[in-house]
């Protein structure tokens, strides 16, 4: 193990119990300010793999592990090097956006937060004031989208993993994002991020891998993408070409 | 952590409309109980005193002890009866006591009234085993599937949340979520009592309070059964399902079928059957002693007066002889038949204990005294009144009337100073001392108990499915 690695898949892989092969024999890593962008069409195993971080699936061979530690083995030890976005932030839509921010930082053990953390770190992710006060049952989707980001900053992880975090979000909204995730970056956060947006992934990632039927058919740096067209190396990854 | 699920779950619970209606409908209802129970025990007041009264009126003018030929008592309301009715409206409150012979009670509060026996009262039995067993059910039912529907759970179990301390904060914050505003009105209505007029102990506080808790605790196996379900489902609208159905099962059905139940293994012999014995072996007994009769001589032919006591006298030894023999039989018939029935009466609690809520009616009813034994308690301390009352009445008239004697009178002497009423109030006052609370404890304490039971079977079972639980 590095200590330069926070978020690390050794040879992992996924069976699910219909047979279907989900992750098949995945191995990256992700290290202190860095993100990793996972591309991919849909069922390519992006979000199994999150879930094996998570605990939320357990592997069928190989490790997911968080600053070290398998996910699978030490399930609670290592969510709390993790913070989670998923792609449709739920909260509990009776409680305020900073309602919901308390309860969840606390579950993450921030207990020190007053209401002044959450009103910054609200403003930081762009949700309006007025919103902040508002219970979530009128929020939209990007709106909560919003608050799933704060609860991940506020938990104050050195990994944090999101799953298409920008998914429903306005042009403006997706690009200020993806500002706020390479600020994260820049305080020494390991991102993993799966998405679907080329694009952004180009401009922000600082590593970015292509799934397809459950492996990871490529895996390149920024400096090793110079001067490649991302979206056509994609495109011929999809086809197969590549193999 | 604990702290703040538990923090969590309260505030999400007290936040919710399904809350708002619920705890509305659930006050007023609960208030509404305290009302009627306190109404009622009043009508019942009254209608007791008046009884008593009409019962003394009765013989007003009579002049002769020999002419009452016997005395009716009642059975005084209990205020915590009438909060927990449980058997007090079926049973006769009026006893016709006689010197001698079997006591039966008559004139129920639902024999006078069927209307009453159609729909039963609103007591605070009816609202703990519906009203609040419905509550758990549907506070509890997506406990956990809700959270996963809703996608919270995902996020909750991003973090290190130990899943024993979730599922024990998901019970307990909902459990507290329900019970604590629960208890606003149940104070309100103790303390409506008073308020209008119902005479409350020492005793009948402390046995309220302890029904209002077997009725929390009711409510609390009904939630955490729910949270099990729903953490034994993938979805919420199958866990409702479930849920509908095993509270139907255990709050409308089993009731009801287990005295049927037990019908199919202990067969009680009809009060009909029984009583139409008796009244065969009696005129067996009546031909017996009309042979007897025409076989009478007085030894002295001459004295009108005398042959008439010493008439009176054989008719006497006759009666005490038949009545012997009858109570012999009766009793013997009596005792088989309330054998058969104690015995249908364990295998109905056993069957009905299937269902907590038939062991909280069982368990509330023993405390406010409304169980089946209140029926046996009254007319075992009218047998012991009636010992009293016939010493009384030998007292008065010389001789034990009622029962089956019959007595011949001659009134002669036509000059003689004219008789003096009698004073009814002489009669010794028959008080029903109510079964001590003390008597209901250890039967409140077993049925209670299994209710606990099946509170802590279902949390454990929650606690197993929930650690296996896909939280995806
Ligand atoms: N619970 C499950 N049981 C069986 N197979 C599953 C299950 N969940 C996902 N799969 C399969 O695993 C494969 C990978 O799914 P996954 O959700 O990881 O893809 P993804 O890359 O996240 O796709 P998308 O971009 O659409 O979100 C798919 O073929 C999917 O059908
Ligand atoms: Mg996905």
């Amino acid at each position: 193990m590095s200590v330069h690695t926070m978020l690390e898949a050794v040879n992992l892989s996924k069976r699910y119990e219909d047979g279907a092969l989900a992750v098949d024999d995945v191995s990256f890593s992700v290290r202190p300010g860095e993100i990793f962008a996972m591309l991919g069409g849909n069922g390519a195993g992006k979000t199994t793999t999150i879930n094996i971080f998570l605990n939320f699936l357990e592997p069928t061979a190989g490790e997911a592990r968080i600053n070290g530690i398998a996910a699978h083995r030490a399930p609670l030890e290592a969510k709390r090097h993790v913070a989670f976005v998923s792609e449709n932030v739920m909260l509990y839509p009776t409680f305020t956006a900073v309602q919901n921010l308390d309860y969840f930082a606390r579950l993450g053990g921030k207990t020190q937060y007053t209401a002044d953390d959450y009103r910054r770190v609200l403003l930081r992710v762009g949700l309006q004031e007025e919103a902040h006060h508002k219970k979530l049952k009128g929020f939209s989707k990007g709106m909560r989208q919003k608050c799933g980001i704060a609860i991940a900053i506020l938990k104050d992880a050195p990994a944090i993993l999101l799953d298409e975090p920008t998914s429903g979000l306005d042009p403006k909204s997706g690009f200020e994002f993806m500002q706020l995730l390479g600020s994260l970056r820049d305080e020494g956060k390991a991102v993993l991020m799966s998405t679907h947006d080329i694009f952004r992934a180009k401009e922000t990632a600082d590593t970015i891998g292509i799934m397809r039927q459950g492996r990871l058919v490529m895996q390149r740096s920024r400096a090793g993408l110079a001067g490649e067209d991302l979206e056509r190396l994609y495109m011929e990854h999809m086809a197969g070409v590549h193999e | 952590m604990l702290v703040h699920i538990i923090e969590k779950e309260l505030r999400d619970i007290v936040g919710s409309a399904k809350f708002a209606v619920n705890f509305s409908i659930g006050t007023a209802l609960i208030l509404l109980s305290f009302y009627t129970g306190a109404q009622n025990h009043r009508i019942a007041q009254e209608q007791h005193e008046a009884a008593l009264a009409a019962n003394v009126r009765q013989y007003e003018g009579v002049t002769d002890w020999m002419r009452v030929q016997s005395f009716r008592i009642f059975l005084p309301p209990q205020p915590v009866a009438a909060l927990v009715n449980g058997v007090s409206n079926d049973i006769g409150r009026t006893v016709e006591v006689r010197g001698r012979g079997e006591l039966r009670s008559q004139d129920s509060r639902y024999g006078d009234d069927p209307i009453f026996a159609m729909f039963r009262f609103l007591d605070l039995d009816f609202i703990v085993t519906v009203i609040l067993t419905l509550f758990a059910v549907l506070f509890g039912y997506d406990a956990v599937n809700g959270e996963k529907e809703r996608g919270t759970l995902r996020l909750t179990f991003a973090n290190a949340v130990p899943r024993t301390v979730f599922i024990t904060g998901k019970c307990a914050g909902t459990f507290l979520g329900l019970a604590v505003p629960l208890i606003i009105p149940f104070l309100l209505g103790a303390l409506l009592l008073p308020v209008f007029g119902v005479p409350m102990s020492g005793p009948d506080w402390t046995a309220l309070a302890l029904v209002t808790g077997a009725g929390l605790l009711t409510m609390g196996a009904y939630l955490l059964l729910s949270v099990w379900v729903s953490a034994r489902t993938e979805r919420s609208s199958t866990s409702f399902l479930v849920l509908l159905s095993v509270w139907i099962m255990t709050v409308i059905v089993l009731p009801r079928l287990s005295a049927a139940g037990a019908d199919l293994f202990v067969s009680v012999p009809s009060m009909d059957e029984v009583n139409s014995q008796k009244s065969r072996f009696m005129s067996q007994l009546w031909n017996e002693d009309r042979t007897k009769m025409n076989g009478f001589t007085p030894a002295n032919k001459g004295d009108v007066q005398e042959v008439m006591k010493e008439f009176n006298r054989y008719m006497q030894t006759l009666a005490d002889d038949r009545e012997k023999r009858f109570n012999e039989f009766a009793g013997r018939l009596n005792e088989e038949r309330a054998n058969r029935q104690m015995e249908h009466r364990r295998l109905t609690q056993y069957l009905s204990c299937l269902s907590p809520a038939a062991l909280f009616t069982l368990a509330a009813s023993e405390l406010a005294g409304t169980s089946l034994r209140l029926e046996e308690e009254y007319l075992a301390q009218a047998r012991e009144y009636q010992k009293e009352y016939a010493r009384f009445m030998k007292e008065k008239t010389g001789t034990n009337t009622g029962g089956f004697a019959m007595v011949f009178r001659m009134v002669t002497d036509d000059n003689a100073e004219k008789p003096k009423p009698i004073n009814i109030a002489e009669v010794p006052a028959f008080r029903f001392v109510p079964p001590a609370a003390e008597a209901g404890l250890p039967p409140f304490t077993i049925f209670s108990g299994t209710i606990a039971l099946y509170a802590l079977l279902s949390f454990a079972g929650a606690y197993r499915a929930f650690r296996t639980y896909d939280v995806r």
